[in-house]
C-alpha cells in the first residue's frame, strides 16, 4: 500500500484541475436543487478508500484526451438518479412536442446559446414544470419565458460545457423540425452518440420522413459519427468519401432543413403514388357499393352488412394483384394450379420448367399473417378450382383422413364415372375442379394421431391438386412431407410491398397517416398485415389521425402480446449501451423483461455475467480494469447471490410469491446493471450471444449421479454403515484402488481380483460403470476409460457375465416384471409378507454356511447360484 | 477381501474399543426390559452405526445381523412415485428418509405407522418391540420430524426409534425431550491408535509409530477415514517405513487444482474456468460444503497472513447463504468472485482494510 500513491500524484496534478474546476460549476450554477446533493455525494466519495480515489482520480483525467467522455464509475451512480428524471423529462417532453407539433407550422431557427440555456433548465424538475406551464400559455415563444425566470446564468460555465461537449444524458434540446424536414435523405449511425440513446436517434431521423440504413454505402447521405465508432464503418466511410456528422450537426440539420426539397422527380413519383392510392380506393369503394347491392338484393338469406364486417375479411385480398410480396412463390403456385391437369395426365413424370411438374401438392410455409391462406385459395379460384379448405378446427387424424377422403378405396373415382357415385372430403363434394387446402399441416398434434403420415399417403395417391399450409416446415413431423411436396417458402413483405395497400385502405376509411407512420407499424408489427390492420381498426374507433408519436404508442400497446426469449431478454439487458447515459429505459422496465419467463431468466443472467466486457470497466486500463471488471463481476455474483436467496423463500415451503419483482432485480437487473457491456470473444461457449444455461445440465446430471450413488451405496449397505457421501468421499477413492486402478495398471490379470472385490460388496456391473462415472480429476471417467485397453473391458464384461454374483436385493421393478405372480399379490407394502413366506429356505442354508457369511439371500431366487460363490471365497480364507 | 474398516467392525458392545463407559450403560439399557427411544449423534466415522448395530445385537442377539434390503414405493398425495430402499432385519427397520428430499414426511409417516400398528409375531423374540433406525436425522424436514413426535409417543408399545444424526441443532425440542441423548464422540489419537494397532494386529504385520501418527492427524478424529487411508497406506508402500504422502482423495485434490488456479490468476475468464469446474466437481455428488471448506483451507494455507482473515470470513459468508439458498454453485461462484477480488486487490496493494463486523 506504500507504493501506490506514487503512480497517482502525478495523473492528479496536471490538467484535470482545470476540468474538476469546472465541472462542478457547470453542474451547480443553474440551480439550486443541484446543488443540495451533488457535494455531499463528492465529499463522501473522497472519504472511500484508497481503490476509490484511484479510480475516480484516472477518470478525470482521460476527460482532456477525449472531447466528449462517458461517465466514470463514479459518475454511473449519479446517473441514475438522473437516469430516471430525465425519463420523466423525456415523456413531458414528447407530449409537449405532440401538442406543438400540431400547432406550430415552424419554429424559429435556435440559436447555440439558446440550446445551451435550455439544457441547463431541463436538470432540474421545478424549471422542467415551468417550462411545461410556460409552453402551455404561449406556444408560438417557448424560449424568450424560459430565460426569464433565471437572472443568474452562469454564461462561463456554459461556455466550458459547450467546449467540454455535454455529458448529461438527455441534456440536448431535440429540435423540432419542418414535418418530412429529412425526406430523401439516407442515414447510418455508428458508435455512442452523447446524449440521444441509438433507438431514440434512428425514431428521430424516421419522425421526419429520413431513411435510416445499418451500414453506410453509395446512396447514404450522411453518418451520424458518435463515440467508439466501429473501426470498418469508419473506413467504408473514410472510403466512400460520405460526409459525417456529429450529433448537435445532426440536430442542427433537422432544425435548419426545410422539407421541401424534393426534386421534381421526387414529386412525380410521390403524385403518381398518390393517384395510385386513391384509385386503388376508389375501386375498393365501387367493389364495396356493388356487393352492398348484391346483399340488399338477397336481404333475405341475411348476409353480414360490409360496414360491421371486420377490416382483415372486409379487405381481403379479392385478386391476386391485392397480395402484397412474394409475387414469385405466387406465381409459380398459379402455374402450377394452371399445369395440374396436364401433370396428371402425364402421371408427374414431366418436371417442367420450374420443376413443379412432377409434384402432386406443394407446402407452402411462412410466418403468421402474411398472406398464405389467402393465396392459396385465391390463386385455387384463379386457376379455375374451388378451394375446400381444412384447418385445425376440423380433426384430421389418420383414421378421418382416410376415411373421409377415401383414398383407399376407388371412390375417388367416382366423379370420373358419371354422377352416381358420389366422392366427398368432409361431406363436402368434390369434382374434377375441386382443389385441397389443408391449413395448419404443422397443428396436427396429439388428437391428429397419423395425421401427417395419412396426409402423406394422400398426397401420393391425390387426383386433385393439394396445397399444404404451415409456419414452419422444419418441424421433424413435417419431415415426411418434404420429399412429396413442392416446397414454397413465403417471406414476409416489406415495408415497401405493403405501404400502398394499406394507405389506399387508409384512404377509403379516411384516416390520416402519414408514409413514415405507417412504415413505422409495418415495421413494428413484423409486416403482419393481419396485425396491422387490426391495430388500425381499433384505432379508427377513436381517432382519424395518427401522429409518429401515436404509432409508437400503439405498438408500444401491441408489442406487449409477444413474449420475448430469455436469448433476447439477455442481450437487450446486457448490450453495450443497455444502462450507459443514452439508455432510455427505466429500471421497471428493465425488471419487466425478467417477467417474460421468470423461471429462466435469472438462469441466463448466471450463465451470461461472466462473458461480457464490462462498459463501466472499460475506461480503465491493464491491471486497473482487471480490477475493476472482477470487482463488477464479485458485485454481481452478490447479487445472484442474493437473487438464490429470495427465490428459495419464493419457491420453498413459504411461497412467498409477491418477492418476486425482488427477485427480478436482485437475479436479474443488478447483475445486468453491473456487467453490461459487448460480449468477450464472440462465439464464446458455442456461438453468438447468450448461451443456454449450464446449470439445467449439470443439475440433472447430478441428480442421475446422486441417484447412482444412492445405488451403489444401499448395495453396500450390507457391509458398510456409510452414507452416501461417506462413501462417495471416503470409501470410493480407496475402493477405486481395488475395483478400478488394477485394470488399468495391470490389464486382464486384475480381473479375478477385481470381480472378487465387487462381489464382496455387492456392486454388479452397472455399479462398476456408475462407480468409474462418479470419478473426478484423476479418476475422470473419460480419463479412466482411455486408460483400460478395449480388450480387458470386453474380457471384463465377458468374466463378470460368466460367473454367478450376489445380489443384495432385487430393484422392485426388476422383481414385478420377472415375476408377475408376485406383483399380483397386492401393491408394493404386501412383498414383506412374501418373503417371509421364502424365509425357511435361506435360513436352513445360513446354517449350513458360516455364521459370518450373512449375505442378504433370504428373498433371492438366486440363492442357489450364489452359494457356491460365497463357499469359494471363504475356501480360499 | 473386504476393506479392513468392515473386516474388523466390532459386532458386539464388548469388542468396541473405545468409550467403555457408553457401552456398559448400552448394555445396561438393553438388558432393563425398558429400552427409550435414542438419539445418536457425533461426528461422522466416530461409531455411532457400529454402536447402535452392536446395541440391536445386545437386544435381539445374532439374528439382527441378517439383513435384506427392500425396495419400497410410497406414493406422495400428488400422486408421485417414490422409491426409497429400506434395511431390515426381523427386528428392525432402518432408513434414510433424507433420500427423498422434501417428501420424507411421506415415508416416515407411512413406514411409521405401519411399523407401529403391527406386534411382533415371533414369539421367540427377545424383546415385543421392533426398532426403527432413522438415518440421518438431522437431514429431516420440519414437517417429518413433527410427524414423529406423537407417533414416538403413541407406539411406544410396538416401537422404539433409534435416531442418528450429525448434530442435535437441527432436530427439534420436541423430540431431543423424548429421547435420550447418547453423544458418541470422536475418538482421540490414543484411542485411534489402539484401533490401528488392533488391526495391524490382526492383519499380521508391524504398524510404526510414525506412519501411525500421520494416519491419525491425517484423519481428524475420523475412524473410518483413518482405516481407510491406513490401508491404501499399506497398499501404496506395504513396509510403511519412512515419510509416507498419505495419498488424497480424487476429490481433494481436485479441489487443491481449484484453489491453485485461483490464486494463479483473477480474471473473469478464469473465472468461468473455476465454475466449469465446480460444476463438475458437484455433478459428482461432492457436497458443496465441503467443497468450499477444502478449496478455503487449501487458499487459507497459501495466501499472506493477512488475508486469511478475509477469506474464511467470506467462506463462512457464503457457506451460510448455500445452506439457505437452493442452486448452490451460485453461492460458490459468488465465493469464489469474492476471493479473487480481494486477493487481487492485495496483490495490487489496493486492499480496503477489511471490517469484521460487517
Amino acid at each position: 500500500m506504500d507504493n501506490t500513491p506514487e503512480p497517482r500524484s502525478p495523473r492528479r496534478i496536471t490538467p484535470s484541475t482545470s476540468i474538476k474546476k469546472s465541472k462542478p460549476v457547470k453542474r451547480k450554477a443553474p440551480d439550486e436543487e443541484v446543488d443540495e446533493f451533488k457535494p455531499k455525494k463528492r465529499q463522501s466519495m473522497a472519504n472511500r478508500g484508497p481503490e476509490k480515489r484511484y479510480v475516480e482520480s484516472s477518470s478525470e483525467d482521460e476527460a482532456p484526451r477525449g472531447k466528449k467522455k462517458a461517465p466514470s464509475p463514479m459518475e454511473i451512480e449519479d446517473d441514475s438518479d438522473e437516469d430516471d428524471m430525465d425519463d420523466f423529462i423525456d415523456d413531458d417532453e414528447e407530449d409537449d412536442r405532440g401538442k406543438k407539433s400540431k400547432v406550430k407550422s415552424k419554429p424559429p431557427a435556435k440559436t447555440k446559446k439558446v440550446v445551451m440555456t435550455k439544457k441547463e433548465t431541463k436538470l432540474t424538475p421545478v424549471k422542467k414544470a415551468a417550462a411545461k406551464v410556460a409552453a402551455k400559455k404561449e406556444e408560438d415563444e417557448v424560449q424568450e419565458p424560459e430565460e426569464k425566470p433565471k437572472p443568474k446564468y452562469n454564461w462561463a460555465a456554459a461556455k466550458a460545457r459547450a467546449e467540454a461537449g455535454p455529458k448529461a444524458p438527455g441534456s440536448k434540446e431535440i429540435p423540432e423540425g419542418v414535418p418530412d424536414c429529412l425526406a430523401g435523405l439516407t442515414f447510418v449511425f455508428t458508435g455512442e452518440l452523447t446524449s440521444l440513446g441509438r433507438d431514440e436517434a434512428i425514431e428521430l431521423a424516421k419522425r421526419y420522413s429520413g431513411r435510416v440504413t445499418g451500414a453506410p454505402s453509395s446512396k447514404t447521405s450522411y453518418v451520424i459519427v458518435g463515440e467508439n465508432a466501429g473501426k470498418s464503418k469508419m473506413d467504408a466511410i473514410q472510403k466512400k468519401n460520405i460526409p459525417t456528422l456529429t450529433e448537435d450537426e445532426f440536430l442542427d440539420l433537422i432544425r435548419t432543413r426545410h422539407g421541401a426539397e424534393l426534386d421534381e422527380k421526387q414529386l412525380k413519383a410521390q403524385e403518381k403514388e398518390q393517384k395510385k392510392i386513391e384509385e386503388a380506393a376508389m375501386a375498393m369503394a365501387a367493389k364495396e357499393r356493388e356487393e352492398e347491392k348484391l346483399r340488399k338484393r338477397k336481404e333475405a338469406a341475411k348476409a353480414i352488412p360490409i360496414s360491421s364486417q371486420l377490416w382483415t375479411t372486409k379487405y381481403a385480398p379479392q385478386t391476386a394483384k391485392d397480395l402484397c410480396g412474394n409475387k414469385a412463390p405466387i406465381g409459380r403456385l398459379l402455374d402450377w394450379l394452371k399445369d395440374w391437369d396436364k401433370n396428371f395426365k402425364s402421371g408427374f413424370k414431366k418436371p417442367g420448367k420450374e420443376g413443379l411438374g412432377i409434384f402432386r401438392a406443394v407446402l407452402i410455409s411462412g410466418p403468421p399473417g402474411i398472406g398464405k391462406t389467402t393465396s392459396a385459395h385465391l390463386m385455387a379460384k384463379e386457376a379455375g378450382y374451388n378451394p375446400i379448405e381444412l384447418n385445425a378446427s376440423d380433426a384430421r387424424s389418420k383414421k378421418l383422413i382416410e376415411h373421409h377422403t377415401n383414398i383407399d378405396n376407388a371412390s375417388l373415382d367416382g366423379f370420373f364415372q358419371g354422377a352416381g357415385a358420389k366422392t366427398t372430403v368432409m361431406d363436402m363434394r368434390l369434382d374434377s375442379k375441386t382443389c385441397l387446402i389443408m391449413d395448419e399441416v404443422d397443428g396436427m398434434s396429439a388428437g391428429d394421431r397419423g395425421g401427417v403420415g395419412a396426409l402423406n399417403a394422400l398426397i401420393k395417391k391425390t387426383r386433385i391438386p393439394m396445397i399444404l399450409i404451415c409456419n414452419d416446415k422444419s418441424l421433424q413431423k413435417m419431415k415426411p412431407l418434404i420429399n412429396t411436396t413442392y416446397g414454397m417458402p413465403f417471406k414476409r413483405p416489406g415495408p415497401n410491398e405493403v405501404r400502398s395497400r394499406i394507405m389506399s385502405i387508409l384512404y377509403k376509411e379516411k384516416l390520416k397517416i402519414p408514409t413514415n407512420v405507417v412504415d413505422q407499424l409495418v415495421q413494428g408489427a413484423n409486416s403482419d398485415i393481419r396485425q396491422v390492420l387490426n391495430m388500425l381498426s381499433t384505432f379508427k374507433l377513436g381517432k382519424s389521425e395518427m401522429s409518429f408519436d401515436e404509432g409508437k404508442a400503439l405498438l408500444k400497446v401491441n408489442e406487449k402480446n409477444t413474449i420475448m426469449t430469455p436469448f433476447t431478454i439477455i442481450d437487450k439487458l446486457t448490450g453495450p449501451y443497455a444502462f450507459s447515459h443514452t439508455n432510455r429505459e427505466t429500471l421497471n422496465e428493465k425488471a419487466e423483461l425478467y417477467f417474460h419467463d421468470f423461471s429462466f431468466v435469472p438462469l441466463f443472467m448466471q450463465e451470461h455475467y461472466l462473458k461480457t466486457l464490462p462498459a463501466r470497466a472499460s475506461k480503465e486500463d491493464g491491471p486497473l480494469k482487471d480490477l475493476k471488471h472482477l470487482d463488477l463481476v464479485s458485485k454481481a455474483a452478490d447479487s445472484i447471490s442474493d437473487g438464490d436467496l429470495i427465490d428459495r423463500m419464493i419457491h420453498g415451503s413459504e411461497q412467498h410469491w409477491s418477492l418476486l419483482p425482488i427477485h427480478a432485480f436482485a437475479s436479474t437487473v443488478t447483475p445486468a446493471s453491473l456487467i453490461y457491456g459487448s460480449i468477450n470473444k464472440p462465439g464464446y461457449g458455442g456461438g453468438f450471444g447468450p448461451a443456454f444455461p449450464q446449470w439445467l445440465g449439470q443439475n440433472s446430471k447430478q441428480g442421475k449421479l446422486s441417484r447412482q450413488l444412492t445405488d451403489i451405496q444401499i448395495r453396500m449397505r450390507l457391509r458398510v454403515s456409510g452414507s452416501r457421501q461417506e462413501i462417495r468421499e471416503q470409501y470410493m477413492p480407496l475402493l477405486a484402488g481395488h475395483i478400478v486402478s488394477p485394470l488399468m495398471d495391470r490389464g486382464s490379470d486384475a480381473l479375478d481380483e477385481v470381480i472378487e472385490y465387487m462381489d464382496e460388496y455387492y456392486l454388479s456391473k452397472e455399479d462398476w460403470d456408475a462407480f468409474v462415472e462418479l470419478g473426478v480429476d484423476s479418476m475422470r471417467e473419460e480419463f479412466v476409460l482411455k486408460k483400460i485397453p478395449s480388450a480387458v473391458k470386453s474380457a471384463f464384461t465377458r468374466q463378470y457375465n460368466k460367473t454367478d454374483h450376489p445380489i443384495a436385493f432385487h430393484k422392485g421393478d426388476l422383481f414385478a416384471a420377472s415375476k408377475k405372480k408376485i406383483a399380483d399379490i397386492g401393491p408394493a407394502p404386501d412383498n414383506e409378507d412374501v418373503f417371509e413366506e421364502d424365509e425357511p429356505v435361506p435360513d436352513e442354508e445360513e446354517e449350513k454356511g458360516d455364521e459370518e457369511e450373512d449375505i442378504d439371500v433370504t428373498k433371492d431366487r438366486l440363492i442357489k447360484a450364489v452359494k457356491p460363490k460365497v463357499v469359494k471365497g471363504k475356501g480360499k480364507k | 477381501m473386504s476393506l479392513w474398516v468392515d473386516k474388523y467392525r466390532p459386532r458386539t458392545l464388548d469388542d468396541l474399543h473405545y468409550h467403555t463407559e457408553l457401552s456398559s450403560r448400552l448394555r445396561s439399557l438393553s438388558a432393563s426390559g425398558d429400552f427409550p427411544h435414542i438419539l445418536f449423534y457425533g461426528p461422522s466415522g466416530a461409531g455411532k452405526k457400529t454402536r447402535i448395530m452392536c446395541t440391536l445385537r445386545e437386544l435381539y442377539g445374532p439374528g439382527v445381523e441378517k439383513l435384506r434390503i427392500d425396495q419400497r414405493v410410497f406414493v406422495t398425495p400428488s400422486g408421485r412415485k417414490l422409491d426409497v430402499n429400506v434395511v431390515q432385519s426381523n427386528y428392525h427397520i432402518e432408513l434414510t428418509p433424507s433420500d427423498v428430499g422434501m417428501y420424507d414426511r411421506v415415508v416416515i409417516q407411512d413406514i411409521l405407522k405401519e411399523i407401529a400398528q403391527t406386534q411382533q409375531v415371533d414369539l421367540n423374540a427377545k424383546q415385543r418391540f421392533k426398532v426403527v433406525i432413522v438415518n440421518e436425522a438431522d437431514a429431516l424436514t420440519r414437517d417429518a420430524q413433527a410427524a414423529l413426535r406423537r407417533t414416538m409417543e403413541k407406539y411406544m408399545t410396538n416401537m422404539r426409534l433409534i435416531l442418528c444424526a450429525t448434530s442435535t441443532s437441527k432436530i427439534i425440542a420436541p423430540i431431543r425431550s423424548r429421547c435420550l441423548l447418547v453423544r458418541v464422540a470422536a475418538p482421540d489419537n490414543g484411542e485411534m491408535t489402539k484401533v490401528l494397532q488392533h488391526v495391524a494386529k490382526k492383519e499380521r504385520f508391524h504398524l510404526p509409530d510414525t506412519a501411525c501418527q500421520s494416519i491419525t492427524s491425517a484423519s481428524g478424529g475420523n475412524l473410518r477415514k483413518a482405516l481407510l487411508v491406513f490401508e491404501a497406506m499399506r497398499m501404496q508402500r506395504p513396509d510403511l517405513q519412512g515419510d509416507i504422502e498419505v495419498a488424497k482423495p480424487d476429490w481433494e485434490t481436485y479441489c487443491a487444482k481449484v484453489a491453485d488456479s485461483i490464486l494463479q490468476e483473477q480474471t473473469a475468464q478464469r473465472l468461468l474456468d473455476v465454475r466449469g469446474k465446480l460444476y463438475e466437481l458437484l455433478s459428482h455428488c461432492i457436497p458443496p460444503t465441503v467443497v468450499l471448506k477444502t478449496i478455503s483451507e487449501r487458499i487459507v494455507d497459501k495466501v499472506d497472513d493477512t488475508l486469511k482473515p478475509q477469506i474464511i470470513h467470506w467462506a463462512a459468508y457464503y457457506e451460510l447463504r448455500m445452506r439457505m439458498g437452493s442452486k448452490k454453485i451460485y453461492h460458490l461462484e459468488a465465493f469464489v468472485a469474492k476471493v479473487m477480488s480481494v486477493y487481487k486487490a492485495s496483490m495490487m496493494g489496493m486492499l480496503e482494510d477489511f471490517d469484521m463486523t460487517m
